[in-house]
């Protein structure tokens, strides 16, 4: 009896942790069976099974469109923004004190100015420098957002970095620039790594801002949201259930990658 | 390598360093073009900290407080876009807007209740869960544990919000479920109602509250708690007078980052609430459908709703204090 209540609080915690986890999983798990449900309306239980909707789906050619135009975004989004989180995280780790801190500060901005008032600040700052919505303006959203998640982890590597590595390069007579390639960017890599599958799923996930900013072509997740709205079908499903498993899949390499570099 | 060695610094220096260690990018850096450009600016510290402080600087003046401030100045013009001949006049009677009509001013209220509302539970439901993850889990197995909660997230916002509606539709999971034991004949009205959306942003935030938690909760040390319970304190005790101010900086961060997370949540209400949820962003975003002579009175709107936001955060970091008011 004792023991039964010591034991309470940690059995009460790990059933809050088992609860929690089933409520994560359990609305994407009904979502991905439901994309196998042999009728065309959405509705439990679901009967009879199929994988018609994927057949429907892989031939959609809208569907395929807003695939690769969401992975051009995405690829371009992670080039710029890596380039300038790292440029940014240089700078930061190279300022001492208030000054620092105050550029840390600005740098994290657009992680924390509400998705919707940045996307609107940028629809309306892109208008007064006469550049259109599309591809560009979408791009530049979305390294917006990236950017302080590239400047986070950057920095947190390059905080860890012993500083007798740049001195010693120096010393056998590199420049600051030829240090930073052979010394430092080596040294960030595995932040880099993490940061730009970072970009990339942020890049994939961003609805707000696309929505702003794009043009006629729909990224994936416009299209979605404009099935959803348009009517449901286990066709949109099958179409998230896709997704799901794509950002799940480079989610899960992006956790392995990690935490191989970090063991290295 | 054998010719490369040889050239051993000191004595007459060379105006090029040879760089007995270049193995790999050898061939730009030791090329004149090179050293006559790049490689000559970066000798001189100040053009070398010019170089550094440069696209920092020009991007984050640019890109992240350009755009608020040309909000800003939008919000206070009397006519948009802007008319040859017609001089703009600076006027508040866009901001007067948003305080004439409960249309315009309820949706922000609304928007600060669901969002604290949400807060508040994801706070309560989260806690005992990241506090399992960091103090009862073994460590060998913290990371799975981790990974386990962090899996669902990656599916991003419209995916998840989406995948609510399979749950709550009238002849969702739940409703069938309920109706298969027998405990209802109809089904409730669940989605696009105040519950499916408060439901919808818990689940769409709760990561943001779990890994400041976790993390605050990692750092606080065991012995402290074995101590404790060695001096007779209780499991409830041991929580009040421990983990929970030694965990303070976590609250702070978790509740702050979720709090301006949902207040700015787009898609999620239009998914999954009813025409008496109408939250802020719908709003706003109605100004900038169509013509733009409506920009300023959105931008107003806009600058309202950013302001009283990170007023609320700053108020509440204040209020429960912490040495951190990092938000990230």
């Amino acid at each position: 009896m004792r023991t039964m209540l010591a034991d309470a609080p940690r059995t009460a915690l790990t059933m809050a942790y088992w609860g929690f986890v089933l409520y994560l999983f359990l609305p994407l798990t009904l979502m991905m069976a439901m994309s196998f449900k042999n009728a065309a309306f959405i509705a439990f239980p679901i009967g009879d099974w199929t994988f018609d909707w994927y057949l429907k789906v892989m031939q959609d050619k809208p569907f395929l469109e807003a695939c690769v135009y969401s992975v051009l975004v995405a690829g371009l989004t992670t080039l710029a923004a890596t380039v300038i989180g790292v440029w940014i995280a240089m700078l930061i780790a190279t300022t001492e004190g208030r000054w620092g801190a105050v550029l840390f500060a600005l740098a994290c901005l657009p992680a924390v100015v509400p998705g919707m008032i940045s996307a609107i600040s940028l629809r309306i700052f892109i208008s007064t420098i006469d550049m259109p919505t599309g591809t560009a303006a979408i791009v530049l959203g979305h390294t917006v957002h990236a950017v302080p998640f590239v400047v986070v982890m950057a920095l947190t590597r390059l905080r860890s970095m012993p500083a007798n590595l740049v001195d010693a390069a120096r010393d056998l007579g590199a420049d600051s620039v030829v240090a930073f390639f052979r010394v430092t960017l080596p040294y960030l890599g595995p932040a880099i790594g993490g940061g730009m599958i970072f970009c990339i799923l942020l890049s994939i996930d961003d609805f707000v801002r696309t929505f702003f900013l794009g043009g006629y072509r729909p990224t994936l997740p416009m299209l979605i949201f404009a099935k959803v709205q348009g009517g449901m079908s286990p066709e949109i499903n099958a179409m998230a259930t896709l997704v799901l498993l794509v950002t799940g899949a480079v989610g899960l390499y992006a956790e392995y990658y990690t935490r191989r570099s970090r063991s290295r | 390598m054998a010719s490369n060695s040889t050239l051993v610094r000191g004595g007459a220096m060379p105006a090029v360093a040879a760089p007995a260690y270049s193995t790999r990018l050898p061939a730009l850096f030791n090329s004149g073009l090179y050293q006559s450009t790049l490689g000559a600016l970066v000798s001189n510290k100040t053009t070398r900290m010019v170089l550094l402080a440069a696209v920092p600087i020009v991007w984050i003046v640019m890109m992240h407080i350009g755009p608020i401030y040309q909000m800003l100045k939008i919000s206070l013009l009397s006519n948009y876009p802007i008319q040859h001949g017609r001089a703009p006049t600076v006027t508040f009677a866009n901001y007067a807007i948003f305080f004439s009509e409960p249309l315009y001013f309820m949706p922000l209220i609304r928007s600060f209740v669901y969002a604290t509302s949400a807060t508040a539970v994801t706070l309560l439901v989260v806690y005992p869960v990241a506090y399992y993850v960091a103090k009862i889990v073994q460590p060998d197995r913290r990371s799975k544990a981790l990974l386990l909660l962090l899996v669902p997230f990656w599916a991003g916002e419209l995916i998840r919000t989406f995948s609510i509606i399979m749950l709550l539709a009238n002849r969702g999971a739940l409703n069938v479920f309920l109706r298969d034991v027998g405990m209802i004949d109809r089904p409730i009205p669940l989605l696009y109602t105040p519950f499916s959306l408060g439901f919808g942003l818990v689940y769409l935030i709760s990561l943001y509250m779990l890994l400041p938690l976790y993390s605050a909760i990692d750092k606080i040390p065991k012995h402290l708690l074995d101590a404790a319970a060695d001096l007779g304190a209780g499991p409830f005790t041991r929580f009040r007078r421990i983990v929970l101010p030694l965990s303070r900086d976590g609250i702070v961060s978790g509740c702050s980052l979720v709090f301006l997370t949902s207040i700015g949540v787009f898609a999620t209400p239009m998914l999954l609430g009813g025409p008496t949820t109408v939250l802020f962003p719908e709003t706003i975003s109605g100004f900038f459908h169509g013509a733009s002579d409506k920009w300023p009175v959105g931008a107003a709107f806009a600058m309202i709703m950013l302001v009283s936001a990170l007023t609320t955060a700053a108020i509440f970091m204040r209020i429960v204090g912490g040495k951190s008011t990092r938000l990230m």
